[in-house]
């Protein structure tokens, strides 16, 4: 029965986690979207991929940055002290500032950019801007098991057989309690990232009123181009509600699959 | 001598210093991205600081808001909102994990299945609306009340979707968890307290285990301040909420560097005196708890 219930929530993760996978397959956009626009159809297929790349990109960098800062923290303690200070600084600033100040300016850079160059930079920028912002939490999420498991009896055990530091941190970074941790801090960081990148995208639309930048579009700017198809009863042809339920039914289907197998870690924490 | 040095370390050092550098860290971000000439670094350090000591028309006429108007935007709609969604962060976290302890304490003790599986489906529920992106709440609300709807709804709304009252609640329902099972948890169980399902009231078998969790719980709530109030910007941002955050929106559009430092230092301001206040509150009740956590 547990077994089954497992399985079942695999498949509804699956599930949830869909519209990733499906922006990458144009040749299901008729058939999934059906009732709306081939324009719309466009910028809904484009707007996932943009976030699955983002997502990955994010993931991947923020990840190796947060594996290096977790070991060396433990390593050494001077260094541990100097970059919890730092990370301490920029955990204090809100994040969508963070986002806000290294993009926003850079728009109208983007904007004269040739369409590759701008795709490319404007990728760059926000995965910075996205690893800063998740690099605190994700460090200590690190370091704290890390010097846990260091400080455990067999850890003493590995020091009496003349293990240098350095060699036995490498070792606990590869047992199972440290890649469960990793697991747990790529799921965080995914989540918080696609909830930075959809609240950035909506306050740009919000205030600059076009799809983010020139060079990043997202759901959340999506969202927000849509809003007034919500409340306003003189719709134009072509623009109905779905326009602004579709993107919000997907983000949350998304989130939903990022909350359930982060709950399900803290619960087996 | 330790109250003296609590407020040297939070207040002088943390509060005081990462504000100054936060912004001068952000502003130089922007001025080097929109590829400001050299003389404009040290121009914008000067006119910050002109602003908040020169004259109110000095600074109308360079930033188009004085000092005092910048800081009563702050103190008016972005302190009172950032405060009241804590407030209301902290009241929802302790409701929901009193619920979900009670009940794994009355399935495992006493053999009430029924509230388990009860405390599962509202847990679904809170995942489900932790996954509601919260702009699209605040749209939502915009929607059904206009662009100012009643101040009280939207720390409700900030905490109760887009995930921060599901982080918070999951933190000290495991820690309470946690606690449940110690040798202490089970020495005070056996004088017969009342459980305290909906709320831990003082005197309760939930108000002891929060009272245990506490030192843990305050840290984590602490941490939160800045996602709340970045929340909070973006609330000012889609409604008429005349706070930091259209303050801040605005200097970005109209590219007023003058006027984006000084959003910025006083955002930076407020979310510092917040955290303060918690840390205060961890200092004042749980001092070695405090050290501890240095």
């Amino acid at each position: 029965m547990k077994k089954l219930s497992k399985i079942l929530r695999i498949v509804g993760i699956a599930v949830l986690i869909s519209p990733f996978v499906i922006a990458w397959m144009p040749f299901l956009k008729d058939v999934l979207l059906a009732g709306v626009s081939p324009a719309y159809q466009n910028v809904v297929f484009g707007s996932f991929q943009q976030l699955t790349v983002t997502l990955l990109t994010t993931l991947a960098v923020a990840m190796v940055v947060t594996i290096v800062l977790g070991y060396f923290s433990i390593l050494s303690m001077g260094f541990g002290r100097t970059s919890r200070n730092i990370l301490d600084g920029i955990e204090s600033i809100p994040a969508i500032l963070v986002a806000l100040f290294c993009y926003a300016p850079v728009s109208s850079f983007l904007a004269s950019s040739s369409q590759s160059y701008s795709s490319v930079v404007s990728l760059m920028v926000f995965v910075f801007a996205a690893t800063i912002t998740t690099l605190p939490e994700s460090v200590r999420g690190v370091a704290l098991p890390l010097s846990e498991l260091y400080h455990r009896k067999y850890s003493v055990s590995f020091r009496a057989y003349g293990f240098t530091k350095g060699r036995i941190l490498t070792i606990l970074m590869n047992s199972r309690t440290m890649r469960d941790v990793f697991r747990r801090t790529s799921a965080s960081i995914l989540l918080r990232t696609l909830v930075l990148d959809c609240s950035f995208g909506f306050i740009i639309q919000l205030g600059m009123g076009s799809y983010g930048t020139p060079a990043h579009s997202s759901p959340g700017a999506l969202i927000a181009a849509s809003r007034d198809v919500m409340f306003n009863a003189n719709l134009t042809a072509g623009r109905t509600p779905l326009m602004f339920w579709l993107p919000v039914i997907l983000l949350v289907s998304v989130s939903l699959a990022f909350l359930l197998l982060l709950g399900n870690d803290k619960e087996a924490e | 001598m330790r109250f003296l040095n609590f407020l040297l370390y939070e207040l002088g050092l943390r509060a005081i210093l990462f504000t100054v550098i936060g912004t001068a860290a952000l502003s130089s971000l922007y001025l080097l991205s929109i590829g400001a000439p050299a003389e404009q670094y040290a121009q914008a350090g000067v006119s910050f600081v002109q602003m908040f000591v020169g004259s109110g028309d000095q600074a109308q006429s360079r930033a188009g808001f004085s000092a005092g108007e910048i800081i009563a935007s702050g103190a008016a709609v972005t302190f009172p909102l950032a405060l009241a969604s804590l407030l209301f962060l902290i009241l929802l976290s302790l409701t929901s994990a009193s619920l979900a302890t009670s009940s794994t304490f009355l399935a495992k003790d006493h053999g009430h299945v029924k509230s388990g599986q009860i405390f599962k489906g509202f847990g679904f529920v809170s995942s489900f609306l932790s996954a509601i992106p919260v702009f699209v709440g605040f749209w939502f609300l915009g929607g059904i009340y206009g662009i100012s709807p009643p101040f009280i709804l939207i720390p409700i709304l900030l905490v109760t979707i887009g995930g921060l009252g599901w982080d918070a609640s999951r933190f000290l329902i495991s820690e309470m968890r946690r606690q449940l099972d110690t040798t202490h948890t089970l020495v005070f169980g056996t004088l017969g307290p009342p459980v305290g399902r909906v709320f831990p009231l003082p005197g309760t078998l939930t108000g002891y285990l929060v009272n245990s969790c506490a030192p843990r719980f305050i840290p984590y709530i602490a941490g939160k301040v800045p996602a709340i109030i970045g929340s909070v910007t973006v609330a000012e941002m889609v409604f008429s909420f005349p706070g930091l955050g259209r303050t801040l929106l605005d200097a970005l559009l109209t590219k007023n560097t003058d006027l984006l430092i000084s959003a910025v230092f006083v955002l930076l301001a407020v979310n510092a005196v917040v955290t303060f206040i918690v840390k205060t509150v961890l200092f004042v009740l749980y001092p070695r708890w405090y050290e501890k956590a240095l």
